[in-house]
């Protein structure tokens, strides 16, 4: 953004037909081949360029490998992150921030467009009102799930994660404004507050819900699950109400709204490197012990009955993470339940059932 | 394909270092055992800098070479169905399966299960399963993890890169010291080295002997004498060993002896073997194929020369980041090209491993990029390392087929 362009996140798109075997294996991660048979189906708006993450994991890292070969013409970038995360030095930021360095210089002469501090500044602000507002709906709906439909708020956030606009962001705002002011109304605005900075600090002794809480409520872990998909999935339930999702942890839902925005800065790659290494840990980071503990934290304190555990197939984070996951509920007393998931949702009927008798189990 | 002939008429000729390979595996279980009991051993991955705990005096097992063995006994399928009933899928590399059913129930695999860890030392220059899997073993035992973050490079490493590389080293260094309670003594860290150094150099001698025709080496003789420069370098019997292989090898080359007994078709493989099958390799020699090179066992080639601790860490950074699986797509082909040129090699053999996606997701578009710098044609394959339920015999017996058609 401070090179003035947009950045759009790239998504799995349900119902995009095949297009990836001249490339990839059927073992590859279905998110990798999703987005690879979107490009070779020409389903991809013009870009004009592809930002490929390194070192998170090896699907994605090979991909960014084979697109180079099979799409020459498309101009290609890669930001590689550190694994480390509890290094107790500066190692792993110095590093992501020369990254961020690098990358930005090759952007700028790619495409002969600087790195202006005046846009670093507004995207800065613009990124600060989108996670203050998307903080405090996902705690608004964790303190009374009503305020606001699940839904909705994966609607908003997903809008600006696709073009983070002023507009975009006045979306999430402008929600957030209509729910502080029904909190208001009914007293719940301290609450919330209090659950957003547990949340960000992982200390929940000042959060105190409501005592009356309709049931069950349910959480949904996971990696780059896309929680429109899950949302969708709920409300086409009959008979289950949709509050009934109160929280999800997925990779574009709660872990991008819960990273702390970075800050102007003389060194805005030292704050941006800060920024994202705050981000609520990735199975694809070193760390499962902190991630289990805080997610225990978490459904413990904010009295989560069950967790819906969902698992992008051949995604070797995700199937690596859920049995751990799934020990760490059930050793709560927190029921749980596996879902493999494709982006197609190819076997859509199999995947409501399971969800909806697991939630009918807690009832 | 034929079937594998009786043993009095094999197509192919044993290594009487073979042998000596039992007695280094015997002594390097035992030592595992003792070391574990005494509460010193650490687990660690393929492409870790090992010399670093063994010179910090920590008895090394590794998971992946366990995983060969159990591979090899053809009780894969079992084992990994142990850590299917905890939850892992089978979708998930199946080193880390099995590493993980034969830890839940060790008695049921009385070779191949690995004494108890105290530490566990995983770097993610192979892949970034080493890291996943890694944190499950440390759930189930409670030893700690210290990962050694290589970041991928493409080409040149970079400063920062360098630096970060080098700072985990360093850390590393502070941790098995926090843990054991214990410094790196330099005197015994060159040691280590020069010992390193050595099996390493002795290791390419025997692999840079198979550009002799007929090779004296095939897949299958190379994916064992592996396993000494894989578990034991830095240590003396494992120069010993090698000192003894290169001489049977060199003496071969000296004398005209082939690995196998009628060379035709020399092909390149690519990826893990199929540790369950691999009389693949013997099948083929019966009609004359050999494999005098690979990019597995060619993996092991980084060499650890300095004259203090800071150039020797520095070493330790430039061999372990520069592991050719952390150098992405182009690195692999460069590679490939290499040796199909240097060898004389008249086609290549890929094994899609289904289960390894570093290594394999990739292989379609090197496929081509290699035929098209070599001019010699090649073949996917697609199994398992160790799950041979997801080997299908009849299949990759088409598709070889097929190639050699197109050579012979």
């Amino acid at each position: 953004m401070a090179h003035g362009f947009t950045p759009s996140l790239i998504r799995a798109l349900p119902g995009t037909a095949s297009g990836y075997e001249e490339s990839l294996q059927t073992f590859a991660c279905s998110y990798i081949r999703n987005l690879y048979s979107q490009r070779a189906n020409g389903q991809f708006l013009t870009l004009a360029g592809l930002l490929f993450p390194g070192n998170t994991c090896d699907a994605l890292q090979n991909l960014g490998d084979v697109w180079k070969v099979r799409f020459p013409d498309d101009r290609l970038f890669r930001l590689t992150y550190p694994v480390t995360r509890y290094s107790n030095d500066d190692a792993a930021t110095k590093f992501l921030a020369e990254e961020l360095k690098l990358l930005s210089q090759a952007v700028a002469s790619t495409f002969n467009r600087p790195f202006l501090t005046e846009s670093y500044n507004r995207a800065v602000e613009l990124v600060k009102d989108f996670r203050e507002s998307a903080q405090f709906l996902y705690s608004a709906r964790v303190v009374n799930p009503k305020m606001i439909p699940y839904a909705e708020v994966v609607r908003i956030v997903r809008t600006f994660l696709t073009a983070p606009t002023i507009s975009s962001a006045s979306a999430v705002k402008e929600a957030a404004d209509t729910v502080r002011t029904t909190a208001e109304n009914v007293g719940l605005v301290d609450t919330i507050e209090d659950v957003r900075q547990a949340i960000l600090s992982g200390d929940y002794s000042g959060v105190k819900l409501p005592q009356e809480q309709e049931s069950p409520r349910v959480a949904i872990a996971g990696g780059m699950v896309e929680p429109q998909a899950i949302a969708s999935l709920v409300e086409d339930m009959p008979d289950i109400p949709s509050e009934v999702i109160v929280l999800d942890l997925l990779s574009f839902g709660f872990k991008t709204v819960f990273t702390k925005s970075p800050l102007k800065s003389d060194d805005p790659y030292l704050s941006m490197a800060e920024s994202i290494l705050t981000a609520p840990g990735e199975p694809t980071h070193e760390g499962l012990s902190y991630r289990i503990d805080a997610m225990k934290g978490l459904l413990s304190n904010l009295s989560i009955q069950g967790l819906i555990v969902c698992e992008q197939s051949f995604c070797d984070p995700d199937q690596f993470e859920a049995p751990s996951i799934e020990r760490a509920a059930t050793d709560l007393g927190i029921k749980t339940v596996r879902v493999p998931l494709d982006p197609e949702l190819s076997d859509r009927g199999r995947i409501e059932t399971r969800i909806q008798t697991f939630l009918e189990t807690l009832e | 394909m034929t079937q594998e002939r009786a043993s009095e008429e094999k197509p192919y000729r044993r290594l009487e270092t073979q042998a000596l390979l039992q007695q280094i595996a015997f002594r390097h279980g035992l030592e595992a055992m003792e070391a574990s009991e005494n509460g010193n051993l650490a687990w660690v991955t393929s492409g870790f800098p090992v010399e670093i705990p063994i010179a910090m005096n920590l008895g090394v097992v590794y998971p992946e070479q366990a995983g060969a063995i159990i591979g090899a006994q053809k009780i894969g399928p079992e084992v990994s169905g142990i850590a299917e009933d905890l939850g892992y899928s089978q979708e998930l590399c199946s080193y880390a399966r099995v590493s993980i059913g034969s830890t839940e129930k060790p008695d049921e695999v009385p070779i191949g299960s690995l004494p108890t860890p105290q530490i566990l030392l995983a770097c993610n220059n192979i892949c970034g399963t080493v890291l996943k899997w890694y944190d499950a073993i440390s759930e189930m035992t409670g030893a700690p993890v210290y990962l050694l973050d290589t970041p991928p490079i493409a080409g040149e490493q970079l400063p920062h890169n360098r630096a970060y590389v080098r700072r985990g080293v360093e850390r590393l260094i502070e941790f098995i010291g926090s843990t054991f309670n214990r410094t790196l003594d330099d005197d015994r860290m060159n040691e280590v080295a020069d010992l390193s150094s050595q099996a390493t150099r002795l290791w390419i001698q025997a692999l840079e002997a198979c550009k002799t025709k007929p090779s004296p080496l095939n897949c299958a003789d190379r994916f064992l004498t592996m396993a000494p420069v894989v578990s034991s370098r830095g240590t003396e019997h494992c120069v010993e060993f090698y000192e003894s292989f290169v001489e049977e090898v060199e003496n071969r080359v000296k004398n005209g002896i082939g690995a196998i007994k009628d060379e035709k078709v020399r092909l390149l493989w690519d990826n893990i073997p199929p540790w369950h099958t691999l009389r693949f390799f013997n099948i083929l020699a019966s009609r004359g194929v050999v494999f005098p090179a690979d990019t597995y066992t060619h993996a092991w080639t980084g060499n650890m020369v300095g004259v203090d601790r800071s150039s020797l860490l520095d070493q330790v950074v430039e061999t372990y980041s520069k592991v050719y699986l952390n150098m992405g797509l182009e690195a692999k082909v460069d590679k490939m090209v290499q040796l199909i040129k240097d060898y004389d090699l008249d086609g290549f053999v890929m094994f899609s491993v289904r289960s390894c996606k570093r290594y394999s997701l990739g292989q379609l578009v090197s496929k081509e990029i290699v035929t098209e710098r070599t001019g010699v044609p090649g073949v996917i394959i697609e199994g398992d390392m160790v799950d041979s339920r997801v080997y299908n015999q009849a299949q990759i017996e088409t598709r070889v087929d097929a190639l050699l058609e197109m050579l012979m």
